[in-house]
């Protein structure tokens, strides 16, 4: 257990260490969200949105700025060594995948936290957004960041796959699933295949709770269940498709390749 | 006693659409290493060196052939964690992750080996002062010189105290001063502590000053094992550049 603890921190530790003295980490939290609020807010205003659609869609530039935070950390407890161009030197150690993936996602919880802190404070100083309550808001951001481990988790096997040359798949991501997920809007409002995928997806189901905590009327039953459900099932299936690309890697030489 | 028994070790990479581009970076690759020597594999570029030693760290997967490290055999793609423990590996051109000093690289590291804190820091600080990094503690990785690059690299593969060291290349690129520090470095480490060493190199002096017997590779097999003088003798070599030509071009 101790070998575990001290493995899932040295990654937490590093990528703490990347987080505070890089400046593209700080313009994640700080500048690329709050510009999401500020933008949305005045649109709203023009707009004269009634303040539950101001909240409504306050509420996904939020989510947005969490998600995007919280999934890049995890990507980048893979990306730190891909662009070091150290892969090999952390592989010699006796390190497995999971300890990577679960000590980058403690510090992007982290991050999500002070971004989800900051995000709504402003939103509330300036637009007058409102949080729901805790019933809702606690589960919906804790499926968030199982959602950020996902998403970290495919852009990690993504890049041990088919290398360095898709990294921007990092940032590509979880845009793309904000968008099938109905981030600004009910998922209802889709075309017929496209919420299929949609409710195939946890992140829908805790949007929706979230936005659930406005007043809106829920779309699916069981709603945070099947968020729930889904979470897990698909980081269990991560989780060994992961091992099955790090083999293939190791195969191939592409491990070998992400340190040249 | 072998603590590293390989056995026609193969291995080709495959490449390009429909993988219809080969190499074969191995053809069989067979040979013991004894407890506490210093082996190493002389070769010029591409010959397979590193390649082998990657297998051996676990990095890559040989196509067939058997391994045996420390009396574990290797056996599909798993490579025990306790054996990990137990080696460490050091690369020329070395990268680690840039933003890191010193000092918190090896922490990384010394944590991934679950060194317990206690007595992690002081061996950080010990390592950092034998390798003559002191100065450069709080220094990060992309602002150290080649040389101090190197010497940290070198550093980080020590930090689990490592039964076996692979040596990759250790001083290409050096000054001659640094390498020849790097090399005094490596006799005491194996002289003091009974590591096993293996190491490659393309070069003649390093081999000769260092190893006790050599493996010179080429084209992915072994063309002749043995110590310098058996190699000389085998190449009917006056020296081990002589040597070195001559085995290199018995392929071609």
């Amino acid at each position: 257990m101790s070998w575990l603890i001290s493995r899932i921190s040295a990654f937490a530790y590093r990528n703490y260490i990347f987080a505070i003295r890089n400046f593209f980490t700080m313009t994640e939290i700080f500048f690329w969200p709050v510009i999401g609020i500020i933008s949305i807010g005045i649109m709203s205003g023009f707009l004269n949105l009634e303040p539950h659609y101001m909240n409504f869609l306050l509420a996904g530039a939020v989510i947005s700025g969490v998600l995007q935070v919280s999934q890049l950390d995890v990507a980048y407890g893979f990306l730190y060594d891909v662009w070091s161009k150290s892969t090999k030197q952390t592989y010699i150690a006796p390190v497995r995948n999971y300890d990577m993936i679960i000590g980058s996602w403690l510090i992007g919880a982290a991050r999500g936290i002070i971004a989800f802190a900051g995000l709504a404070v402003l939103a509330g100083a300036i637009f007058k957004f409102n949080l729901p309550e805790l019933k809702y808001l606690i589960p919906s951001l804790a499926g968030v960041y199982l959602t950020a481990m996902i998403i970290g988790i495919v852009v990690i096997l993504s890049i041990m796959t088919f290398g360095q040359r898709i990294d921007i798949i990092a940032w590509m991501l979880s845009v793309l699933m904000m968008l099938i997920c109905g981030i600004y809007y009910p998922v209802t409002y889709l075309p017929a295949w496209l919420m299929k995928i949609a409710e195939s997806l946890p992140l829908t189901y805790f949007l929706e709770y979230f936005r659930a905590g406005y007043g809106f009327e829920l779309t699916f039953s069981h709603t945070l269940a099947k968020g729930f459900a889904l979470s897990f099932v698909y980081i269990f299936v991560l989780f060994l498709l992961i091992e099955a690309a790090y083999r293939r890697a190791k195969r191939t030489g592409m491990l070998i390749r992400l340190s040249e | 006693m072998f603590i590293i028994e390989a056995s026609d070790v193969k291995k080709t990479y495959t490449s390009g659409f429909l993988k219809r581009r080969r190499v074969e970076a191995l053809k069989g690759i067979t040979l013991s290493i004894e407890k506490g020597e210093i082996f190493g594999f002389l070769g010029p570029n591409g010959a397979g060196k590193s390649t082998f030693l990657n297998i051996l760290m676990g990095l890559l997967l040989p196509d067939s052939g058997e391994i045996s490290i420390l009396g574990n055999r290797l056996r599909g793609s798993d490579y025990p964690m306790k054996l990990k423990k137990r080696m460490n590996m050091c690369s020329g051109n070395p990268n680690l992750p840039w933003c890191l000093t010193v000092r918190e690289n090896l922490r990384f590291y010394a944590m991934l080996y679950d060194i317990a804190s206690r007595t992690r820091e002081k061996r950080i600080s010990g390592i950092i002062e034998e390798m003559g990094l002191s100065k450069y503690a709080d220094t990060r990785f992309d602002e150290l010189s080649t040389g101090n690059k190197q010497k940290l690299s070198l550093a980080k593969s020590l930090i689990n105290e490592p039964e076996i060291l692979l040596l990759d290349e250790p001083t290409i690129g050096l000054d001659p001063d640094i390498s020849q520090k790097i090399r005094v470095y490596i006799k005491k480490l194996h002289k003091e502590k009974g590591v096993t060493v293996i190491l490659t190199t393309h070069y003649m002096k390093e081999a000769e000053g260092l190893c006790g017997r050599i493996a010179f590779i080429n084209n992915g097999e072994i063309k002749a094992q043995g110590t310098t003088d058996e190699l000389q003798q085998a190449a009917s070599a006056a020296n081990m550049e002589e040597m070195f030509i001559e085995l290199a071009n018995k392929q071609d």
